[in-house]
C-alpha cells in the first residue's frame, strides 16, 4: 500500500469542479484508491462520497492506493491536490 | 369536440404539437410494474445503469461538438452520479430490501438528494435536483417509460415549471409551443420564448388543468387566448389550418418588411434591434428584421451551473452571438443577477428585498474573480465584429469609474497574455434606476452610451411590482413621471454626442416608439417578434407629426390621459 497526505490548498475546497477531477483522475487506476479525512474514510472514485466529505480549503487528508499501480495513483492525485486543480 | 383547457396567453401565435411533458410523473408506471426475482431486479438495475451512462456519454460527446461545453459539463455530473460506487451499492441494498428495481433506484437517489439537502450548503441543494434527475432517468429505463424524442413532429413543452436551459437547449425549429403550469410571466422560460417568438401559454395549474394534458397528446395552441385544445378533431384541425394560414400571411406581410429600415416618411430612421438570451437566438432576430442585437442577457451564461463560468466558456458564448451579427452592433449586458435568483457560487445570503440589494453590477465591482473574465471575454469577442459591453443596475458615477478601471485592467491582462482584443469596445450603461436617469447629464460625460430598462426604471420611480395584482394598474409606461425621466436620458445623450436606446418592453409598444423617436432616441431593442409593428408604425408617421403629438403628451397630467390619447391618434 502506498500513502501520502496532502493540504487542500484551493479557495473552493473539493467541491464542484475538482471533485469531479479528483474521481476521474482516480478512476484511471486499478488499485483501489481511499481518503482518509476528518476521521473517516471512503472511496476516492465516488464522487458523492467525496463530495459528502465536506473537503474544504486547509484540511489534510490522507491518499492511500493498494493495487498493481498504487504508486502511479498515489503519485497522480497528490499532484492534482498540489497543483490546486488549476484554479487559485 | 375535444377537450378545451385555458391558461394565460402571454406569446402569441397558434401552433399545433405533440405534448412532450417536462417534468414526468412515474406513480402510473410504478403501480403497473412487475417485479421478477431479486436477483434479476439487481440484473435489471445494473443494465438500466450502463444504457443511461452509456446513453449520456453520447450526448455529452455531442454537446461537446456543438460547442455546448456548460450543458455537457451537467451531463457529465449526472453520468458520474449514476456509475457512482456507493450509489451502486444503495441500489443492490435497496433492491434487497424492496425486490423492486425502478422503486429501489428511486428510493436510493432520493435518499442521497436527502442527505446532500441536509447540509445546507446551496451547491449541494443544486446537486439534490441533479441526483433525482438522474434517479428518475434510470428508473424510466428500467420501466420502458420512452425518453423523449424530438422526432420530425414539433414538439410543445409542457410543464409545471420549465428550466430555461431545457428550451434553451432545444432547437428553435422544433418546439411548436410552451405550456407552463405556474403563473409567472416574467420567469425566464418565458423571456426565452418570446425571443423565439413560441406561442406560450401559462397558469394551467389552476384547477389542475394541465393534468389533463398526457405525453404524446396532440394539440393546438392559441397563444393569444391562452387555449389549449386537447386530441383536436378534424374540424377543429381544418380551422386551425385555415388560422395558421393567415398567421402565416401575416408573417409575409411583416417579412416584406424586413429589409426596410425603421424610417419615419421624412426620413428620420431609428436602429430597430433585438434582445436575445442566447447567441441561438440571433438568427431568429435577424429574420424578423433586427438590426443587430440591443440586449444579450449574460444571465444564461451563469444560470443552470454549479461554479463561475470560466473566461473560456463565456468567450465562446459571446463570440458566436457577435460572430451572428455579422458586423452589426451587439450589446452584452454583464451579469445582472440578483438574490431573487441565487447561484450557489455567488453565496448571496438571504435578503428580505434582493430588487434593492447585492446584485447585478454591485456584485460585479466585489467580484473580480467574476467580473474580470466576463470583460476579457467580451473584449475578445469583440474582434470577431461589433461588440458593446452594457452595465446593469448603475446608480453614480463612482461606480461607472471603477467599471472603467476593470475594463483597463482586463485589456492590460489580455495584453499580457498576448490574447487577441477589441480596443475600440463601447461600455455604456442601463439606465435603469430613478438616480441614474437623474443624473444622466453627469454621466454623459464619462459613457458611450444609454440604454434605458423600462421594466425598472418603471418599477423603481413607480415603487410599483408589476407582479401585485393590487397595484399592477399603477404600472404604466406612459406615467409622465417615467416619460420625463426618459425624455431627460436621451437629452442628455444628445447633447454630450453619445447615442441613447431603449431595451425595456416599453420598446415593443409602437406607440411608446413614436414618442421615442420624436424624443430623438437613437436605437429600440425588443423581442424580435416586436420588430415589424413597431417599424410599420415608424414607417406610416412623420417625424414632424410625432414631435406634435409628443409636445402634447409632455403637457399631460396623468399616465392613463396619455395612453387613450396615444390610441386615438396613432
Amino acid at each position: 500500500m502506498t500513502q501520502a497526505t496532502v493540504t487542500i490548498e484551493n479557495k473552493t475546497g473539493i467541491h464542484a469542479r475538482p471533485a469531479s477531477v479528483f474521481v476521474q483522475t482516480a478512476s484511471k487506476f486499478k488499485s483501489k484508491v481511499q481518503i482518509q479525512a476528518k476521521g473517516k474514510t471512503v472511496d476516492a472514485k465516488s464522487i458523492l462520497m467525496i463530495m459528502s466529505m465536506g473537503l474544504v480549503k486547509g484540511t489534510e487528508m490522507t491518499i492511500s492506493a493498494d493495487g498493481p499501480d498504487e504508486a502511479e495513483a498515489v503519485k497522480a492525485l497528490q499532484d492534482l491536490v498540489a497543483s490546486k486543480f488549476g484554479e487559485e | 369536440m375535444a377537450e378545451k383547457v385555458r391558461g394565460k396567453g402571454v406569446i402569441s401565435g397558434i401552433a399545433m404539437g405533440k405534448i412532450m411533458l417536462a417534468g414526468q410523473n412515474l406513480d402510473g408506471y410504478l403501480v403497473n410494474y412487475k417485479p421478477e426475482a431479486k436477483e434479476t431486479e439487481k440484473q435489471k438495475a445494473q443494465a438500466a445503469i450502463t444504457a443511461v451512462a452509456e446513453n449520456l456519454r453520447e450526448s455529452i460527446e455531442q454537446m461537446k461538438k456543438d460547442d455546448m461545453a456548460e450543458q455537457a459539463a451537467i451531463l457529465e455530473a449526472h453520468r458520474m452520479m449514476i456509475q457512482d460506487p456507493m450509489m451502486a451499492q444503495n441500489i443492490e441494498t435497496k433492491v434487497e430490501e424492496l425486490g423492486n428495481a425502478p422503486r429501489a433506484v428511486l428510493k436510493a437517489a432520493e435518499e442521497q438528494a436527502q442527505m446532500f439537502e441536509q447540509m445546507e450548503d446551496d451547491y449541494f441543494a443544486a446537486r439534490a435536483v441533479d441526483l433525482r434527475d438522474v434517479g428518475k432517468r434510470v428508473a424510466k429505463y428500467i420501466l420502458g417509460v420512452k425518453e423523449p424524442e424530438i422526432g420530425n413532429e414539433k414538439v410543445v413543452l409542457c410543464g409545471h415549471e420549465i428550466e430555461p436551459s431545457v428550451i434553451a437547449g432545444m432547437p428553435t425549429d422544433k418546439i411548436a409551443g410552451v405550456l407552463l403550469g405556474a403563473g409567472s410571466t416574467t420567469c425566464h422560460a418565458v423571456i426565452i420564448a418570446k425571443s423565439r417568438a413560441i406561442p406560450t401559454i401559462v397558469g394551467l395549474d389552476k384547477e389542475n388543468r394541465i393534468d389533463k394534458i398526457a405525453d404524446g397528446d396532440r394539440v393546438i395552441i392559441d397563444g393569444e387566448r391562452g387555449e389549449v385544445t386537447i386530441n383536436p378533431d378534424e374540424e377543429e384541425v381544418a380551422a386551425y389550418e385555415a388560422k395558421f394560414k393567415k398567421q402565416q400571411e401575416l408573417a409575409a406581410h411583416y417579412a416584406a418588411l424586413r429589409d426596410l429600415p425603421g424610417e419615419t416618411t421624412d426620413g428620420v430612421r431609428v436602429d430597430l434591434m433585438a434582445n436575445i438570451g442566447t447567441h441561438m437566438d440571433v438568427e431568429n432576430a435577424l429574420n424578423y428584421g433586427a438590426e443587430g442585437v440591443g440586449l444579450f442577457r449574460s444571465e444564461f451564461v451563469f444560470m443552470g451551473r454549479e461554479d463561475i463560468p470560466t473566461e473560456e466558456d463565456q468567450f465562446k458564448a459571446y463570440k458566436q452571438a457577435v460572430e451572428k451579427c455579422a458586423g452589426k452592433l451587439c450589446v452584452i449586458r454583464t451579469m445582472d443577477i440578483g438574490g431573487d435568483k441565487p447561484l450557489p457560487y455567488l453565496n448571496i445570503p438571504h435578503e428580505d428585498n434582493p430588487f434593492l440589494g447585492y446584485r447585478a453590477v454591485r456584485i460585479s465591482l466585489q467580484r473580480r474573480d467574476l467580473f474580470l473574465p466576463q470583460l476579457k471575454a467580451i473584449l475578445r469577442a469583440g474582434v470577431y465584429g461589433k461588440a458593446a459591453i452594457m452595465i446593469p443596475m448603475i446608480i453614480n458615477v463612482a461606480e461607472f469609474k471603477k467599471v472603467k478601471e476593470f475594463v483597463e485592467e482586463a485589456k492590460v491582462e489580455l495584453a499580457h497574455e498576448g490574447k487577441a482584443y477589441a480596443d475600440n469596445v463601447q461600455v455604456g450603461i442601463m439606465v435603469e434606476t430613478p438616480a441614474a436617469a437623474i443624473m444622466t447629464p453627469v454621466f454623459a460625460k464619462y459613457v458611450d452610451f444609454f440604454s434605458i430598462g423600462t421594466n425598472d426604471l418603471c418599477q423603481y420611480t413607480l415603487a410599483v411590482d408589476r407582479g401585485n395584482a393590487n397595484i399592477s394598474y399603477l404600472y404604466n409606461h406612459f406615467n409622465p413621471a417615467v416619460l420625463r425621466l426618459i425624455k431627460r436620458t436621451v437629452e442628455s445623450a444628445r447633447e454630450n454626442g453619445i447615442w441613447a436606446g431603449m431595451c425595456g418592453e416599453m420598446a415593443s409598444d409602437p406607440h411608446a416608439a413614436v414618442l421615442l423617436m420624436a424624443m430623438g432616441m437613437n436605437e429600440l431593442s425588443m423581442s424580435a417578434p416586436s420588430i415589424p409593428r413597431v417599424k410599420e408604425q415608424l414607417r406610416s408617421i412623420s417625424s414632424v407629426k410625432a414631435k406634435e403629438i409628443l409636445t402634447k403628451v409632455m403637457q399631460m397630467e396623468d399616465g392613463d390621459e396619455i395612453k387613450a390619447y396615444l390610441d386615438q391618434v396613432l
